[in-house]
């Protein structure tokens, strides 16, 4: 009953999480001086239809919300309007029905922009999640094993240097030294590369990959090879991790059943919090090498001042980020059995 | 009342913490290295103008013909997409770079620093509020919301700053929050209220100060953050385009066709500059909080010292009463060795038998030697220590001489242990019952699995604790019923003998009976030898057959409980058991020992215990004395029975 | 008997936790009853020791009657004045009659503070009018007092260069330096070396004499109340199952809790091979309380009774008294 309770705290807390974001969103674009709306209205880029369609959709001739006519505190308005007549609840409405606005730049939907873009950046963050996980943990493990060696120091000095990268230095370093040696400049596939057969499509995209996935992991794995030296250092110093020795076991015995376990569960939490941190490494990576995931749509449209699509894809990243760190926090209940109830 | 002897005053030097943190600080390299490298970069900074070759903020004297020269000639390190000098650029761009990042990290450490404070001592509602918040903060992600806000505003200096440092205190405030935790609930806190001191005076003097290094450490984790995070924002193009950072020259170049024109020194310098300054703020917080929050300085998988050899002196197989002699210990000494100091002798010469069946009560105060001594029998010392003399025989076989391998099969199987405060001693991710079975297939791997399944029920039951329970995880069991699993686990591989170090030393007195007379009835049963160590006289003196009592890591006495209690020969076993209460004598008076047992590294030559004697002679204070061999096992090292 | 006879009057004192945490929206209607219903009486300058395991209550009475915990109900009667329900600022004048020795001296003192800074605090916080000089002036006073002499050395050093015994010296110079009438010894010397313990016992007993303070030893150790104690009540799931003499109590006690902790406390004598009575189980927790008298299910000579009606006391002496169903008025 405890674990089922705390199941359902933890979830209802993402939900509301969730609702905070909404919150935020929706009043960040309208506080802000560049109101996307509002500056869409004026935009002389846009069509006519576009501007209506902005109109009606935004709900721009209605009240932000009950009580409010603007977002100016000192003008009151109605408070006895329809609530669902107000421009936030539009907006929650809008959402739900998965409509996210309409790109200035391409005039398309953004829900269907991103859609798209959503996939490419869960793989190249996950696969560079998964590779840096993979390279840190074993370079902690030996670090934190044969603490105080030289491969200990020379585990923590590369993990260190990594740390100090920043991202998009690095991106950039790479790519010209990788378009100097035949790799791609940029994007996820040749033009064209769609009508080739399956496979050659795969290695294409893999080629376009490489870079990326390689920056990636080069800052992240640093990260983590400290966090799993530090936390192996102070499990193999734990009391029994001596009885395990008494008893018998070899080092091998030893390290395979009784510390590593007890070791990741602080890197599960780690992986967690940093998530959110990762993204940020995304949308540097993607703005580099242009790769079209949703780091770069935030990227493009803060070039081009097209806001619906960085609105949309703000909310996106972050609801998908929450999301995450929820499995990451319910995947950690179990593994941890001294995790009952909050 | 006595005043304190001599050899208990402190040093005469006063170590303050701020000293003895300057000392620790000034051995640390990564630390020095990141702080030379801080300030390297900090004098550039300043002096920028001084050391800037060209000046920047005009455009005279350049043409499209100085855009992505190569370095070299009239430009150490090239030029820009404006034809700029990048040397100089570099110089004044890092004067931007660090001052948004030192201002922003200030608003960050600050308002997380206050957050994590006023939530971790005021607790109840306004915690949970905060820390909520700082919750949802904390999953929010960072950069795209910066981007989010800072596209919307003005990408001004200021304004960066202001974002930065109002989205970077999350980390700051969960950090400090649970240090503030930690700290209140220390037993000085608790004593500042019993004396009557409010709020204000307890945050003031006793949360801050032990709060304020983890503080630092972060505040120079969240700098780097900061410069990291501004100059990701500018090279997206939200950076000030009229404050040329790092992040901002990056951008340009990059936007400008820095790669096209193969113009690599425009990439590589300004991204340099980052890198150093964050490396440096890295290495610098990494040594600090080695400094500041030192962890153990070994862990037991780590590799031991090699055992010098001594000549062997066969072991006796058997006591003079007929019984098999089972353990051995001949003259066994044990260093413990570190860099830069000479190595201090826990134990020094010592000497005991163990006969089958016997139960020996090894007692002694804190710095006795007596739980290294046990250690080292099995070969279990930490990395620094070292057996540096004498023999441990076990069953006709020499365990000094034998390599990891061979050891492993003695451990646990022949000897085991049972260690003191069994919170720790047991994995607590893993069942009890899980860690027994563990013991028991290590040894005998040909068992079937269930069958030791079974073995391990019948251990459990054997020392009183339902088989159910063998599912369950150590912190679900109370604290007497881990130290009886811990029992039924050393008993686990039939050993022949068993080290109790202190099992009973944490528990409540009714329950140290139970665990006494389980292991009575258990030693009776199986026919156990067993080695208690503790500090207890009146358990050794219940239980015992026979006593060594040790002090300053040498054998003060050794002989039969009887003989101990009823006719002592060594001062120090006089003066315990003057000291210990006894209810069955009421009108004794407590007796004390003045001054207290000599440190590793400042024993005293001579006797060890001739500081504190009130029978000591003057050779006492100089030559060590012999160990004088009485009737029958009875032996004592003192000068008094020396002819 | 009137309430000025006493020094210190504690009358059916009652201190409730909610057990488990509050939530947002639940509260826990279960109660830890650590201390249930707690009468005593302290002459001054008398020593009595509160003995009991773990679990019995007996730090949270001390923390109740310091006021650092509020009690659930009954009244506390000091020097006169009935301080059950006293606010902030009377709890602070409050402390300068009443302090605490704690059990861990590694723990007890703040490692950046100097020996002096830790002395001096309280005459800090209390703010008596003292100019510096005359602060200094009474922290060497109790420094010397708890046998740190000659106090200079010891004002500048700081925590970690001094021993165990030490440490528990400079605590007990803190509780010393604003004089006060009464002073309770949570476990002082059960973190110390067997031969140092003496030491700190000693002190504690000279210092009742010499300045006539009060003191409330509490322990688990009933070793070492028989040096020092003039009375001994005995606690058991937040009651006191026995009180009397100290001698009365330890050669004669009446309730089967005193009695089986007596039997198993070891001697260290070989040669007195004792009947023990060794009690089964451990001590049920606070919370879900047995019927009844709370020590029957662990008691070896429970009688029927015993499960359904708690035992009133019974008067044995003039000082002994205890509650017990099978133990008869004298």
């Amino acid at each position: 009953m405890e674990r089922r309770q705390y199941l359902l705290k933890k979830i209802g807390w993402s939900l509301f999480t969730i609702l905070f974001v909404l919150v935020l969103n929706f009043f960040l674009f309208r506080i802000l001086p560049g109101d996307p709306a509002r500056a869409g209205v004026k935009d002389p880029r846009l069509k006519k239809e576009a501007i209506e369609a902005i109109q009606v959709r935004f709900g721009l001739d209605k009240p932000v919300v009950n009580c409010f006519e603007s977002l100016n505190p000192v003008k009151l308005g109605s408070c006895t309007v329809n609530p669902l007549e107000t421009q936030f609840f539009i907006y929650v409405g809008n959402l739900l029905r998965g409509e996210l606005g309409i790109s200035y730049h391409t005039n398309r939907p953004v829900a269907a922009i991103l859609a798209e873009r959503l996939w490419n950046t869960i793989l190249l963050i996950g696969a560079g999640q998964i590779l840096s996980i993979i390279v840190g943990v074993i370079l902690g493990i030996f670090a934190a094993w044969k603490a105080r060696t030289a491969i200990d120091y020379g585990a923590l000095l590369t993990s260190l240097l990594a740390w100090s990268l920043p991202t998009f230095w690095l991106g950039i370093i790479l790519l010209f030294w990788g378009s100097a040696n035949g790799l791609p400049i940029g994007g996820k596939a040749t033009p064209g590369s769609s009508t080739l057969p399956p496979v050659q499509q795969w290695t294409d995209i893999f080629q376009h990959m490489l870079l990326p996935t390689l920056t990636y992991t080069i800052v992240y794995m640093g990260e983590y090879t400290l966090i799993m030296r530090s936390s192996l250092l102070d499990v193999l110093a734990e009391d029994y991790i001596l009885t395990a020795k008494a008893k018998g076991l070899s080092t091998f015995q030893i390290l395979k059943d009784h510390a590593l376990k007890n070791a990741m569960l602080p890197l599960v939490t780690v992986i967690a919090i940093n998530l959110g941190f990762t993204v940020a490494g995304a949308l540097q990576i993607e703005a580099v090498f242009s790769w079209p995931g949703l780091g770069g749509a935030i990227y493009e449209s803060v070039v081009r001042r097209d806001y619906p699509v960085l609105q949309g894809a703000f909310l996106l990243i972050a609801v998908a980020v929450i999301l995450a760190n929820l499995i990451a926090d319910l995947t950690y209940s179990y593994l941890d059995p001294r995790v009952q109830s909050e | 009342m006595q005043a304190i002897a001599e050899s208990s005053k402190p040093k005469t030097q006063s170590t303050s913490p701020l000293l003895t943190f300057w000392r620790t600080f000034r051995r640390n390299p990564m630390a020095l290295v990141g702080l030379t490298m801080l300030i390297i970069i900090l004098l550039l900074a300043v002096f920028a103008r001084q050391l800037a070759p060209y000046d920047v903020t005009s455009s005279a004297n350049v043409s499209t013909a100085d855009i992505y020269n190569p370095p070299g000639g009239a430009h150490l390190l090239g030029t820009d997409d404006a034809g700029k000098d990048v040397l100089s650029n570099f110089f004044f761009g890092a004067r931007i770079s660090l001052i948004v990042g030192f201002f922003a990290a200030f608003i960050s450490v600050f308002i997380g620093g206050v957050i994590g404070i006023v939530a971790g001592f005021y607790g109840g509602r306004i915690e949970n509020i905060l820390m909520r918040f700082t919750d949802i903060m904390l999953v929010i992600p960072d950069l795209p919301l910066m981007v989010v806000i800072v596209a919307l505003t003005k990408p001004s200096l200021i304004n960066i700053i202001f974002v930065i440092g109002l989205l970077g205190w999350t980390t700051t405030a969960r950090i400090v929050r649970s240090q503030t935790l930690a700290v209140k609930s220390r037993k000085f806190v608790l004593r500042a209220r019993a004396i009557g001191a409010g709020n204000f005076h307890i945050i003031l003097h006793h949360i801050l100060p032990l709060v304020m290094p983890l503080l630092v450490v972060n505040a120079i984790l969240v700098i780097s953050l900061a410069i990291l995070n501004e100059s990701a924002l500018s090279f997206i193009g939200l950076g000030d385009p009229t404050a040329l950072s790092w992040g901002q020259m990056l951008n340009y170049a990059f936007g400008r066709g820095a790669m096209s024109a193969g113009a690599w020194w425009a990439l590589v310098v300004p991204g340099l500059g980052i890198v150093w300054v964050v490396l440096a703020l890295t290495l610098l917080g990494h040594g600090l909080e080695q400094v500041l929050n030192p962890r153990l300085e070994f862990h037991h998988l780590e590799p031991g010292r090699p055992v010098v050899q001594s000549e062997a002196r066969q072991p006796v197989a058997r006591a003079e009463d007929g019984r098999p002699i089972l353990l051995e210990v001949q003259n066994l000494s044990v260093d413990y060795v570190t860099a830069g100091k000479p190595p201090a002798r826990a134990v020094e010469n010592v000497s005991f038998q163990l006969r089958e069946g016997e139960l020996m009560g090894l007692v002694g105060e804190s710095g006795c030697g007596k739980t290294t001594l046990m250690l080292a029998l099995l070969r279990l010392l930490p990395p620094a220590g070292q057996i540096v003399g004498g023999k441990v025989w076990f069953m006709g076989r020499d365990l000094t001489a034998m390599d990891e391998t061979e050891l492993q099969t003695v451990r646990w199987n022949g000897i085991s242990i049972v260690f003191q405060g069994a919170m720790n001693a047991f994995n607590p991710v893993r069942t009890i019952g899980d860690q027994i079975f563990e013991a028991i297939q290590k040894h005998t791997p040909i068992l079937p699995e269930d069958k030791i399944e079974d073995r391990v029920s019948e251990l459990l039951e054997l020392v009183g604790i339902s088989a159910e329970h063998k599912a369950h995880f150590p912190h679900q069991y109370s604290g007497g019923m881990r130290q009886r699993a811990m029992i039924a686990m050393a008993l686990a591989c039939n050993p022949s003998v068993v080290i109790a170090d202190e099992p009973t030393t944490a528990l409540d007195v009714m329950i140290q009976a139970q665990i006494l007379e389980l292991l009575d009835s258990l030693r009776k049963k199986l026919g156990l030898s067993i080695i208690f160590v503790t500090h207890d006289l009146g358990v050794v003196a219940e239980m015992c057959d026979s006593v060594l009592v040790m002090y300053g890591g040498v054998t003060a006495e050794y002989a039969s409980v009887d003989t101990i209690y009823n006719a002592p020969r060594h001062p120090y076993t006089q003066e315990l058991l003057k000291a210990f209460p006894d209810l069955s004598k009421l009108d004794k008076r407590l007796a004390s020992i003045p001054g207290y047992p000599p440190r590793l590294d400042q024993l005293p030559p001579g006797c060890r215990f001739a500081p504190r004697c009130p029978q000591a002679l003057e050779r006492c204070h100089t030559q060590p004395p012999a160990l004088h061999r009485l009737e029958g096992t009875h032996v004592a090292s003192c000068h008094l029975l020396d002819g | 008997m009137t309430n000025m006879d006493y020094f210190l009057e504690v009358r059916d004192l009652k201190k409730y936790f909610q057990a488990g945490r509050p939530g947002w929206f639940s509260k826990s209607t279960r109660l830890v009853h650590a201390v249930d219903d707690i009468s005593l009486q302290l002459q001054r300058g008398e020593v009595i020791a509160l003995v009991g395991e773990s679990g019995c209550g007996k730090s949270t009475l001390a923390l109740t009657l310091m006021g650092l915990e509020k009690p659930t109900a009954g009244q506390i009667i000091f020097e006169g004045e009935d301080i059950t329900h006293a606010d902030e600022s009377q709890l602070k004048t409050l402390r300068q009659r009443i302090q605490m020795v704690f059990q861990d001296p590694y723990e007890s003192l703040n490692p950046t503070q100097s020996i002096e800074e830790i002395v001096g605090e309280p005459l800090v916080v209390h703010d008596l009018g003292l100019s510096p000089a005359e602060r200094r002036e009474r922290v060497v006073r109790a420094l010397e007092d708890a046998g740190l002499k000659p106090a200079d050395i010891y004002m500048r050093r700081f925590p970690h260069e001094l021993s165990g015994g030490q440490r528990q010296r400079v605590v007990i110079a803190g509780a010393l330096v604003l004089e006060p009438h009464l002073l309770l010894a949570d476990e002082p010397v059960s973190m110390l070396d067997v031969s140092i313990r003496a030491e700190i016992l000693n002190l504690l007993a000279d210092l009742r004499k010499s300045r006539q303070i009060s003191i409330i030893f509490i322990t688990h150790d009933l070793g070492t109340v028989g040096y020092f104690a003039d009375r001994i009540a005995v606690m058991y799931l937040g009651r006191i199952v026995e009180t009397g003499a100290m001698r009365e109590v330890l050669e004669s006690p009446q309730h089967p809790y005193t009695r089986a902790l007596l039997s198993v406390i070891p001697v260290p004598n070989p040669r007195l091979r004792r009947e023990r009575v060794i009690l089964q189980g451990e001590t049920p927790n606070p919370i879900d309380l047995p019927s009844g008298c709370r020590f029957h299910p662990r008691c070896p000579v429970a009688i029927e009774r015993c499960k359904q009606e708690d035992p009133p006391y019974v008067r044995l002496s003039a000082t002994h008294q205890t509650a017990c169903w099978l133990v008869k008025e004298a």
